[in-house]
């Protein structure tokens, strides 16, 4: 009878692809966040060509506007303005990078703000470049205080991207959904789904320590 | 060569220098005096590229600081000295000294921190070459200040009171090193409120008021009765500054 097949060995691969997924969908929408929502906080901090006050805005709205409905808004909004079609997948990361985006823009600006300005004269005087500043002693400073910032990022948006079953993609999420629908065993499958995804946020954590602790031995040892 | 003529500076509409013609030969010694809100700062920063200028013009050895390839010049040859010292948190006191003379006059790794720490020993903070800024007193700071100006090799060095955020003892400290370097030849235009170290030190001293030069005289001249000390102003400033 329907929903009473037990578990079988394509359980176990249909998990382990759906945990692929999952983390590609991860990986890829938080490289490429992290990409854009750099470029998005230095056009903001440069100012360039004053554009920097619209991206921001933008990034305002993603940050504040449920990540749910700029899901729908990509998924359905895109193929129908632009007569392109979009797989599940590849709404779920450009919505997803866009939302990292917007966090990521938000906290490279915070990040660059934390920092002395007036060393940045200091070098300027002594004829260094804005593009060495940047690179040798804003970049340096500002990762690290970032960092931090980032590794709670990355882990939320680990968790978010569950959201991307609804429109079908066949994520950990989507396949838990399935294997319950067919063994109707919620008390097996729900926590082995949880616990993947805590395994999961807590190996992104532990990357992020790592991480963390290598670009903050300087900042660290200089609030001695 | 230094060659400011008719400077103006505008902050919007705060006129803060009104004219300032100054020549500053190789070789000499200068300090700029005058009281908060004269207008020194601003000069040492006009000279420096810090600040753009309103009108008239700054040469410094032939380079006009108004062109921006000129500027890049400038700044190789006129090292500055910060009051709050500014060194870079992120690095080692070494990397401090070395960072411009390696990505700027393009100096090898290698030799670039040899010098560093030789100048490092000259103020004898060599065992604090790895440590970083905020491990190092006020004094130390500002020592590392001055070797990350001297690891440039400029011609000029420009000191914008370089010993205010330090308590007496490390003034002390400071002035030692500031003194030796004057006695040894560099071009120094210095502002300063310590006015002995200014008398000891300089060939001439420049009096700013209310952005305009006062008096620019030798330094003999300058401290006596009947040659600065007969403007009003002047004897006013140096009475208020403990001189009698
Ligand atoms: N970036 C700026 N914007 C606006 N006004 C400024 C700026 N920098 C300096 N000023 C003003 O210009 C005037 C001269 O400042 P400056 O720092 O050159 O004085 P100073 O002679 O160095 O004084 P002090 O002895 O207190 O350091 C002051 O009135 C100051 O408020
Ligand atoms: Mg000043």
């Amino acid at each position: 009878m329907y929903g009473d097949q037990g578990f079988t060995i394509f359980d176990l691969q249909l998990w382990a692809e759906g945990l692929g997924i999952t983390f590609g969908v991860f990986l890829s929408s938080s490289i490429l966040g992290l990409i854009f929502g750099s470029i998005i906080g230095l056009i903001r901090y440069y100012n360039i060509i004053g554009i920097g006050r619209v991206l921001m805005l933008g990034s305002e709205f993603l940050k504040n506007s449920p990540v749910l409905v700029q899901l729908f808004l990509v998924y359905f909004g895109i193929p129908a303005l632009f007569t392109i079609d979009l797989s599940p997948v590849e709404a779920a990361i450009i919505t997803l990078s866009g939302n990292t985006a917007a966090f990521i823009a938000v906290i490279v600006i915070s990040s660059i703000d934390a920092i002395d300005k007036k060393q940045l004269e200091a070098a300027r005087s002594f004829a260094l470049s804005e593009w060495q500043i940047l690179r040798l002693i804003i970049y340096p400073q500002s990762l690290a205080f970032a960092m931090p910032m980032f590794v709670s990022l990355a882990i939320n948006q680990l968790q978010v991207t569950s959201l991307v079953s609804v429109i079908g993609v066949v994520d950990l999420t989507r396949v838990g959904d399935i294997i319950n629908q067919r063994t109707f065993e919620p008390f097996i499958v729900w926590p082995i789904i949880g616990v993947t995804y805590f395994v999961l946020a807590k190996l992104v954590e532990r990357i992020g320590a790592r991480l963390e602790q290598r670009f903050s031995v300087h900042q660290a040892s200089s609030e001695i | 060569m230094i060659e400011i003529h008719d400077l103006h500076k505008d902050f919007g509409d705060l006129k803060v220098l009104k004219g300032v013609d100054l020549k500053i030969k190789p070789g000499e010694v200068v300090s700029i005096l005058g009281g908060s809100g004269s207008g020194k700062s601003t000069l040492i920063r006009c000279i420096n590229g810090l600040e753009k200028i309103t009108s008239g013009s700054i040469f410094v050895d032939d380079f006009d600081v108004r062109n921006k390839k000129d500027l890049m010049e400038i700044r190789k040859r006129c090292s500055t000295v910060f009051q709050q010292f500014d060194l870079y948190p992120h690095l080692s006191v070494l990397d401090n000294i070395a960072l411009a003379p390696i990505n700027v006059l393009k100096q090898n790794k290698k030799d670039a921190k040899i010098k560093a720490m030789e100048l490092l020993r000259s103020v004898e903070l060599e065992e604090k070459a790895s440590v970083y800024p905020a491990q190092l007193s006020g004094g130390q700071k500002q020592r590392i200040g001055i070797c990350r100006a001297l690891a440039m090799e400029p011609n000029y060095l420009l000191l914008d009171e370089v010993t205010s955020s330090l308590d007496p003892e490390m003034t002390a400290e400071v002035l030692v090193i500031l003194k030796k370097l004057a006695k040894e030849g560099i071009t120094m235009i210095s502002v300063t409120h310590e006015i002995g170290f200014a008398q000891e030190i300089s060939d001439r001293i420049v009096f700013l008021d209310e952005g305009k030069i006062l008096q620019n005289l030798s330094k003999d001249e300058f401290f006596s009765d009947e040659g600065g000390k007969s403007d009003p102003r002047i004897a006013k400033f140096l009475s208020k500054m403990g001189n009698q």
